[in-house]
This record gives structure tokens, C-alpha cells and sequence, in this order.
């Protein structure tokens, strides 16, 4: 099946009625608009985003995927593209910008860091891998991938997108309503993620009675 | 005047923006493929080009040079009966020298004895903390693991790879470091007959 027309291929068009007419379901249109206006937002964080700027330029030219408009602003863009390491002290500033952006968003983690850490996953400041905290869809292994790559991994979020529904879709889902809202995590002394406060209590309480027991 | 600069600029697009068709005619006159073609990309690669210089990626790829490194893989050499050589021994120096660490080796024991067979179980790399820096194919005393070309990787899951997706044949290797196989290769033969000679002269001096 090719995704990329957007007539169904079971109705048979007359040739010289073609540009003119198409069969379709509005999920296939949904996301035939969807899959080639995907807007990254303007972010970069490390060696990463040299790579996907180079994407950008007209060697490689995103712009033949619709990717070319680099949204400085969270609230118009689809795609949140985590291009390098992740540092404990940006993960609260990445969450925001994710919960800000409008749905339908996705999540691609670029390069070695983004997707697992990489070669600072034990280090005291950095995050190994940002799918700790976001939904990420498209894993792009690399350090860093090369921008031939990064549009490999592009082609791949499309099709992603190409097999979605609306009915399953989880930004369209009646009963949970925040379904795609990520808590902020708290930069104390050290990164805490508000999903696990509970845990982080109950781990408090039993070390409490044991050092009262002691 | 103001704006001078501008339609300098500008000029030099509407220059670039001409070339691309005298380029593009110059090449069909002349009988040859400006686009999907290796000296198409070539030469829009190369410092002589004019015109657009876009490479257009799924349809067509940069040229990508005999030492380019993405992930690695395992090397295994075709027996005549279709059973896998892996050159892997399990040795585990390239799980010691990956600066992040990134490598799994499980290690195998012949059931009957107990005792450690040179050969990996189970063989495994974190894709997604590889920084590709190939000191595990560097260092490998058997040839056997090696950098790929092959970047398109992404994917839905974390990428870890296992044995099953890290082995490919030293038909592939030989078919992305042509020049590197070949000196290996050469090297092996070497050695092979350095040692065959210095056993013929052994059982001579025995004789």
C-alpha cells in the first residue's frame, strides 16, 4: 500500500478525474495532512543538533518531508525533537515545552544521549535516556547520527503516524483527559519525578522506623 | 545606497538557481545521470558543482567513505555446509576497552567438561549508548567485530542489539572495507604460511 497517495487503492478513479477526486477515510486524510506538516520545535541541546541543523540546510533539505519549519515556539509545533544529552537541570524545562505543545506531538530521540544516556548514562547530572520521562516514538541510535540518518528516522515517524488512529489515538481519548500531560520533575537536590512521590515516601517512612528501631 | 548587499544576495541565488537547469541540460546532452546515480552524487558532492546540490535521501545516498563507522557487527566467515564461523572467541576485550560500556558477552561452557569454549552465547549491544567510536574493532585480535555502514537503524523500542541482528557475513564486510579485508585477509595468509614453513622446517630438523 503506498501512504503517500491518499486515494484508497480498492476505488478504481478514472484516470482524467484523478487530480480532481479522492476516495478516502478521514483517518487517511487526518494523517496525510499530519505526516507531511510535522513541525519540529527549535531545540537543540548538544553535538546532536549541529547534525540536525545540517538536516536542515539545503545539502539534505528536510523541507521535502514538510519538516522544514523550525517552530520557535512549543505551541505551534507537532515534534520535539531531544537532540543530545539530557542534563538533570533541563529535564523540568523539556517537560514544560512537551506539555505546552498542542496535540497530536511526538516525541524523537536523536542520537546516543537522548535515546539511552550514551556514554554519560552513569554520570551524576544527566539522564539516561529521556523516555525516563516522555513517551518518545522514534529511537535514532547514533553519536551523533548523520543527517542522512536523522531523515532515516524522520521516514520512520511518518509511517508511525501513517498507521495511527483516531479511535485508538490516546490525545483523543474521552476518559482520560491529560493523558498526555507529563508532571513536571522537581530539580532539588537531586531530579525527582513527581509519579513517584508516593514510593519516595513510603521508602522515607521505612528508613524513619528503622532508625527509630536502631 | 541601501540594500546593495540584499541584491547581492539575491543575485547569487538567482545565479545558483539557473545553473541547476544549464547543469542539468549540460548533463543530458552530454548522456549521463545528474540524479540516483553514484557519479551524480559525486560530483554534486564535489567542489566543481553547480546549481543544487540537495542530495535526496531515501532516492539516493552520499558516498559514504571505506572507513565510516555507525554501529558494529559481528563477523562470521560461511562454512562450505552453511554453518556460521564466528571469529568472535568471547575473549571480552572490547567489552573492556567500549569507553561507555555499551557491550555484553556471555561466555559458553562445553556441557560435558564444564570447561570454557571460545565461542559467545549470547552477544549483545546497547545501540542507543554506542558512541561509534570503533576501539572494539581496533582492538579485537580476531578480526571479528567491525564497524557497519549501515545507518538506517531507528526504531519504534530501545535498540539493543542481540547475536541474531549483530552477525553478518565477512561477504558483507568484504562488500562495504573492500581495502581493509584485503589487507587483512593478506595478512592472515601470511601468517599462515610463516607458521606452515616453520613446522616443515621442525619436522626436518627432526628427520
Amino acid at each position: 500500500m503506498d501512504n503517500e497517495k491518499l486515494s484508497l487503492p480498492q476505488y478504481d478513479i478514472p484516470e482524467d478525474m484523478q487530480h480532481a477526486i479522492a476516495v478516502t477515510t478521514l483517518d487517511r486524510l487526518y494523517n496525510w495532512g499530519r505526516r507531511s506538516s510535522v513541525w519540529p520545535l527549535m531545540f537543540g541541546l548538544a553535538c546532536c543538533a549541529i547534525e540536525m541543523i545540517a538536516a536542515q540546510t539545503a545539502r539534505y533539505d528536510m523541507a521535502r518531508f514538510g519538516m522544514e519549519v523550525m517552530r520557535p515556539t512549543p505551541r505551534q509545533a507537532d515534534l520535539l525533537l531531544v537532540s543530545g544529552t539530557v542534563t538533570k537541570k533541563m529535564v523540568p524545562a523539556i517537560v514544560r515545552l512537551y506539555n505546552q505543545m498542542p496535540e497530536p506531538k511526538y516525541v524523537v530521540a536523536m542520537g546516543a544521549c537522548a535515546s539511552g544516556g550514551g556514554p554519560f548514562k552513569e554520570g551524576y547530572n544527566v539522564v539516561a535516556g529521556i523516555d525516563k520521562f516522555l513517551p518518545v516514538d522514534v529511537y535514532i541510535p547514533g553519536c551523533p547520527p548523520t543527517p542522512q540518518a536523522l531523515i532515516a528516522g524522520m521516514i520512520k515517524l511518518q509511517e508511525k503516524i501513517d498507521k495511527q488512529t483516531m479511535k485508538t489515538n490516546r490525545w483523543y481519548d474521552k476518559k482520560k483527559v491529560d493523558a498526555n500531560y507529563v508532571p513536571v520533575p522537581v530539580l532539588g537536590p537531586d531530579l525527582m519525578d513527581p509519579r513517584r512521590y508516593d514510593e519516595l515516601k513510603a521508602a522515607a517512612a521505612a528508613k524513619a522506623t528503622q532508625q527509630e528501631s536502631a | 545606497m541601501y540594500g546593495k548587499g540584499i541584491l547581492k544576495g539575491l543575485s547569487v541565488t538567482w545565479k545558483r538557481f539557473w545553473e541547476t537547469y544549464t547543469e542539468d541540460i549540460s548533463w543530458i546532452l552530454r548522456g549521463k545521470k545528474r540524479y540516483n546515480t553514484v557519479e551524480g552524487v559525486t560530483h554534486r558532492s564535489s567542489k566543481d558543482t553547480k546549481g543544487i546540490f540537495t542530495v535526496q535521501y531515501p532516492d539516493e545516498r552520499l558516498n559514504l567513505p571505506e572507513e565510516a563507522r555507525y554501529i558494529p557487527f559481528l563477523v562470521y566467515n560461511e562454512k562450505p555446509d552453511g554453518d556460521k564461523e564466528i571469529l568472535c572467541t568471547s575473549c571480552g576485550i572490547c567489552a573492556k576497552v567500549c569507553p561507555p560500556q555499551c557491550i555484553w558477552i556471555v561466555r559458553s561452557n562445553n556441557p560435558e567438561t564444564g570447561r570454557p569454549i571460545p565461542e559467545p552465547t549470547e552477544f549483545y549491544i546497547d545501540a542507543d549508548i554506542c558512541m561509534n567510536c570503533g576501539f572494539c574493532s581496533e582492538y579485537c585480535p580476531f578480526d571479528a567485530i567491525k564497524m557497519d555502514h549501515d545507518f538506517e537503524i531507528a526504531s519504534y523500542e530501545r535498540n539493543v542489539f542481540n547475536m541474531e541482528k549483530l552477525l553478518k557475513p565477512s561477504s558483507y564486510y568484504q562488500s562495504i572495507r573492500p581495502e581493509n579485508f584485503a589487507r587483512e585477509e593478506a595478512a592472515r595468509k601470511e601468517k599462515e604460511a610463516a607458521k606452515a614453513a616453520k613446522e616443515a622446517a621442525k619436522a626436518a630438523a627432526t628427520q
